[in-house]
């Protein structure tokens, strides 16, 4: 908090200016106390005449920026909710207006159809789709949070040669767009191999969940690396050694004492993990035929709505609302953690 | 179990025989691992993964990008042509429905010709895609960012609510704006031409349309950068600021001075990783307006490997110029994060 | 049995030698503590014992076997650690049963164990508390009872009090060796502090750039120091050193000469360079001279500060001119200074011309060069009883 300032302080009127930006009240009223509030007024006490009510708020801004700067403050708030929310709200909208009835959308529907929410599901099994990313996107952030631990540890906690370089390599990855990599992965994933025939029919991975567990897995797990590294690096080294003159193995110690210490850090990898694959677009757009049965994902079961000859907008529009709905329960049950979780990460970089 | 021997026991004996020593071999042979041989280990698995998804089609494709297309025989691939396919990317000559870039130099003013309309060459479609939605996120974010640093009632909701853009599935996103600016559907359309913006399909006008990309974007991905600039600014000590004010610092002259210094390398980093995003953007072109009205790199890419017209080494060359695109443009980041203190390692 | 044997135990890491060609045997139930100043090579010792540092070369053996290359899991040994340790996120109980429950214990016998560990380190009733809700103290004792509950054929213990305050500190002292006595588990001790080393051990390891100097009980330590190193780091305040020469009629320093017969420095020769060493507790004024038995010839000196420390006053005293006195120098090897320790009620003052004498039984004789020992005691002309206080046996 401010100190008040002392009244001998040549530069006390800008200092008394300067208060906070922060809305929390309390110290606007004591920034403009004191003897420089009647330094300022003597400055202005010539014009004091008639004035507008404009003019009255300009001075009193002048005198006490605190206001401005929380009037903007708001004003920006306000701003940032009503055009990030908007769209969500429209969507909404759109979702309720009944078929047929779909022009000029505002802030109101045209009618009110809430059947559209269970038109969704009958039309087609938009929920298979959903239980399809569901499941993608959960088992990448598996194999990256268990994957990306082992090397999150061997980058944080040990020291070897190659390690600088190695680090580097993987920060490389993604410098690539992913259609650098698509072209020999779907010849990859197109061809049968002997051992996958028991488990996928054809042998092949396309129209299969490894098909996109795999490439996403990969393209995301650099992140996940490099947050985990930041974490296990910060805990000490005392724990680990007890942990394995108690009983644990080297590799027991990270999954007992380690990755459990590191929480906030896990959850913001899995948390940032999860929410990227199931908002992915390329490989889940490319890796299945689109059919529910062949794990296509969400993206699939929205594109679905656009017909041969007829495009359900309401119906594109429901199920977008429901897609957000996992997600959206996952940023604000998490929202603290992620930030936290950066924050932390931040301070290491 | 503990049998306590000799009666010497306080509390139950623990021999080193009873425990399970033996474990087995592999766990013993990891124990006695050096650090470093420990290291590699663990790394095996991450790499093994990396080199199956990235490092091995990297390589395959660079190898592809060098081959001749073939559009006829069984054989995808024709001969070994060199940087031929780079060549004609870069010249405006190859087998694309939408080129690269198609630029050719004149002797009059300005110097250069466009083969093909300015907005209908993916090279910069994109680069001015990524410089534009970078900008205005960068921007936005700052904004979002700082608002968010401020406590104030109800702050955890109104950081959900600016954080859900980013968590919204691309193909919705996609179809949010799709819908907005469906002259049919949504109003966005009027807006647009009554703004004076907008012609009278802007879903199918280039120049409408990359705005309506542009917009997409930027309500999607400032949060993101809001994020990542939170983070920043959540690390900054808040005495520091304390210091400020009894200094007699104005609050520009602390944003100024205090503020940004200590963000820009959290700033960095959130603008580089936006701009790699922003230089593959594919998935919310082609869930809205269509790689037809604008062609990104990555659209080349897709279309050309989908298109039916079996021009794979064209695709590959492509996709591996859209990498040295982004690779070079990273360089320019790492050059300035080499000045920045902290720097990406 | 669970004896602790060392046999050449070498640790190299890229440029240093961390451990250098260390060799002991610790009896079962013994208390040993490792000493030395930092970087010595003290915790990278123990570490060896632990399992937690491979060995570049020797081998370590627990009781019978040899368990140079067992896992820390495998070996019997518990630690304690000088960050203590505890793990954050689990609570006292867990904390405690932690090595219990990875093997597989039934849940009473694990209760059983926990309760009477807690018993003994005093710690009934906080057994649901978490480690960030219990003061230093505690936490210590919950990071012992974690180590005595498994039973442990070794114990380790790597400078467990440095993190607790003096007085915490002096109290634990007396704890944990009321705790070696019920258990009567092989301890080895890791501390910097010769006080804590001196206190608590059965013998003690002075360890010195990853050199063993000396193994020996305390008083060995403190009354026949193998060397100089020895000499100087255990005792407080440390030693007095005045490098000199060994002449014909005794033993010449810079500023003054010692007379004694040679032949009670075995293994010099006159005009060999060596070292004088002699405590501040055995540096008297020549008024109380008379109740040694064997004093030197007076030495004249100016007393510069005092240092009132309550039960004993600390003299510094200048042997040579004012002008010559270098305060750069540690006072303990400037050979114009020597450190006097006298009782409180003397009548002293500063910058005071006084004279003093020492005692011959307790004078030490290092070889300069070497700084290894050559004599504890230089006991006057042949009719007293031979030599040093013979105490080789250990």
């Amino acid at each position: 908090m401010t100190d008040p300032i002392s009244p001998r302080d040549d530069h006390s009127t800008t200092a008394s200016n300067a208060g906070p930006t922060r809305p929390d009240g309390g110290n606007s009223t004591r920034a403009d106390g004191g003897e420089t509030q009647s330094r300022v007024f003597l400055e202005d006490g010539d014009a004091e005449l008639d004035r507008g009510p404009l003019q009255r708020w300009v001075d009193d801004s002048i005198k006490n920026p605190d206001k401005v700067y929380r009037a903007m403050f708001y004003t920006a708030a306000i701003f940032f909710l009503v055009t990030t929310l908007f769209p969500f709200y429209w969507l909404l909208m759109v979702a309720l207006t009944p078929e047929g009835q779909l022009s000029d959308i505002i802030l109101t529907p045209n009618g009110f159809n809430p059947g559209a929410f269970i038109e969704v599901f009958q039309t087609i099994p938009f929920h298979w789709y959903v239980f399809n990313s569901f499941v993608i996107a959960t088992a990448s952030t598996v194999l990256v949070l268990v994957v990306g631990s082992l090397a999150g540890y061997a980058f944080g906690r040990l020291e070897f040669p190659a390690k600088v370089p190695l680090l580097l390599l993987v920060l490389v990855i993604s410098f690539f767009p992913p259609a650098a990599f698509f072209i020999p992965l779907n010849d990859l994933f197109n061809t049968s191999f002997f051992i996958l025939e028991p488990i996928t029919g054809d042998g092949t991975l396309y129209n299969t969940p490894g098909a996109m567990v795999l490439p996403l897995s990969a393209i995301f797990m650099p992140l996940a690396i490099f947050i985990l590294t930041t974490f296990y690096a910060q805990i000490p080294d005392g724990l680990e050694d007890a942990a394995r003159v108690e009983g644990t193995t080297r590799l027991g110690a990270l999954f007992r004492v380690i990755i459990p210490l590191s929480a906030p850090g896990v959850a913001t990898a899995g948390v940032l993990t999860f929410i990227a694959v199931y908002n992915e677009f390329f490989f889940s757009f490319l890796m299945t035929d689109g059919q529910p049965e062949s794990w296509a994902p969400l993206l699939e079961g929205i594109l679905a709505y656009q017909g041969q000859y007829e495009v359900l907008y309401h119906l594109m529009a429901a199920a977008s609302i429901i897609g957000v709905i996992p997600v959206a329960i996952l940023v604000i049950v998490a929202q603290e953690k992620i930030v936290s979780g950066l924050t932390a990460g931040a301070l290491k970089e | 179990m503990a049998t306590d021997t000799d009666g010497e026991a306080v509390i139950g004996s623990e021999r080193r025989s009873e425990t399970d020593r033996t474990g087995n071999a592999v766990v013993n042979w990891m124990e006695n691992l050096s650090e470093a041989a420990y290291a590699y280990l663990l790394l095996i698995p991450a790499f093994a993964l990396l080199a199956l998804i990235a490092f091995y089609p990297l390589i395959a494709t660079f190898i592809t990008s060098l081959r001749a297309d073939q559009t006829r025989g069984a054989e995808p691939l024709g001969g070994f042509v060199g940087i031929d396919n780079y060549v004609d990317i870069l010249t405006g000559n190859a087998r694309l429905a939408r080129q690269f870039i198609d630029v050719a130099f004149s002797t009059s003013f300005p110097f250069v010709e466009f083969g093909t309309p300015f907005l209908q060459q993916a090279l910069f479609v994109t680069i001015g895609f990524a410089v534009i939605s970078v900008f205005f996120e960068t921007v936005i974010g700052f904004g979002q960012a700082y608002v968010l640093d401020q406590e104030f009632r109800g702050r955890r909701w109104v950081r959900v609510a600016i954080i859900l853009p980013w968590a919204v599935p691309i193909v919705i996103q996609g179809m949010i704006f799709f819908l907005l600016f469906q002259p049919e559907v949504g109003f966005g359309t009027e807006v647009g031409q009554w703004l004076g913006i907008f012609g009278p399909n802007p879903l199918a006008d280039s120049q409408d349309a990359f705005i309506i990309i542009l917009v997409a974007d930027i309500w999607k991905s400032s949060a993101f950068m809001a994020l990542l600039i939170l983070a920043g600014l959540q690390s900054v000590d808040r005495s520091l600021y304390d210091v400020a004010r009894v200094a007699g610092a104005t609050p520009w002259q602390r944003f100024k001075r205090i503020t940004l210094p200590l963000v820009l390398p959290a700033l960095l980093v959130a603008m580089l990783f936006r701009t790699m995003d922003a230089m593959r953007v594919y998935g919310l072109i082609e869930s809205s307006v269509g790689c037809t009205t604008v062609p990104s790199l990555t659209c080349l890419v897709v279309e050309a490997m989908f298109g039916g017209t079996r021009i794979y080494a064209t695709a590959a060359a492509v996709a591996f110029a859209t990498a040295l695109v982004i690779g070079l443009i990273i360089s320019v980041y790492v050059v300035f994060f080499r000045d920045t203190e902290g720097g990406l390692y | 049995m669970a004896q602790v044997t060392l046999e050449n135990v070498t640790k190299r890491y890229d440029d240093v030698t961390a451990v250098d060609d260390v060799s002991m045997e610790i009896e079962d139930g013994e208390f040993v503590t490792f000493v030395g100043p930092s970087g010595c090579g003290k915790s990278t010792t123990m570490e060896t014992v632990a399992g937690l540092t491979k060995p570049t070369e020797g081998r370590v053996y627990i009781g019978d076997d040899d368990v140079t290359t067992l896992a820390p899991k495998d070996r019997g040994v518990a630690m304690v650690f000088q960050n203590i340790a505890l793990f954050p996120h689990m609570d006292v109980y867990d904390n405690i049963s932690f090595g219990l429950q990875l093997r597989t214990y039934e849940d009473e016998e694990i209760e059983r164990r926990v309760e009477q560990a807690a018993d003994i380190v005093q710690l009934e009733g906080m057994l649901d508390r978490m480690p960030d809700e219990m003061s230093g103290g505690q936490r210590q004792r919950v990071a012992i009872a974690r180590a005595i509950v498994r039973n442990p054929d070794v114990f380790l213990m790597d400078e467990p009090l440095a993190n607790l305050d003096a007085k915490l500190r002096v109290h634990m002292r007396t704890e944990l060796q009321r705790l070696h006595r019920e258990l009567g588990t092989t301890i080895i001790y890791v501390t910097h502090d010769q006080a804590e080393a001196m206190t608590m051990s059965d013998r003690i390891a002075v360890l010195n750039a990853g050199k063993l100097q000396q193994l020996a009980p305390p008083l060995v330590c403190y009354n026949e120091p193998a060397n100089r190193f020895v000499a100087g780091f255990i005792g407080s305040p440390s030693m007095n050193f005045l490098e000199g020469e060994l002449v014909d009629d005794g033993l010449e320093t810079k500023n003054f000469t010692i007379g004694i017969d040679h032949d009670v420095v075995p293994g010099a020769t006159i005009g060999d360079a060596i070292t004088l060493g002699v405590r501040p507790e055995d540096v008297h004024l020549v008024e109380y001279a008379d109740s040694l038995t064997d004093p030197t010839d007076r030495i004249s000196a100016r007393t510069d500060v005092l240092e009132p420390m309550g039960d004993e006053v600390f003299v510094y005293l200048l042997l040579a001119d004012q002008a010559e006195r270098s305060m750069d120098q540690d006072p303990a090897s400037s050979p114009n200074q020597l450190l006097m320790s006298v009782t409180p009620d003397t009548d002293i003052q500063e910058e005071q011309s006084v004279d003093v004498v020492l005692d011959r039984s307790k004078i030490h004789i290092f070889e300069t060069a070497t700084g290894k020992s050559l004599a504890h005691g230089i006991v006057d002309r042949s009719d007293q009883e031979s030599g040093p206080t013979a105490t080789e046996a250990e």
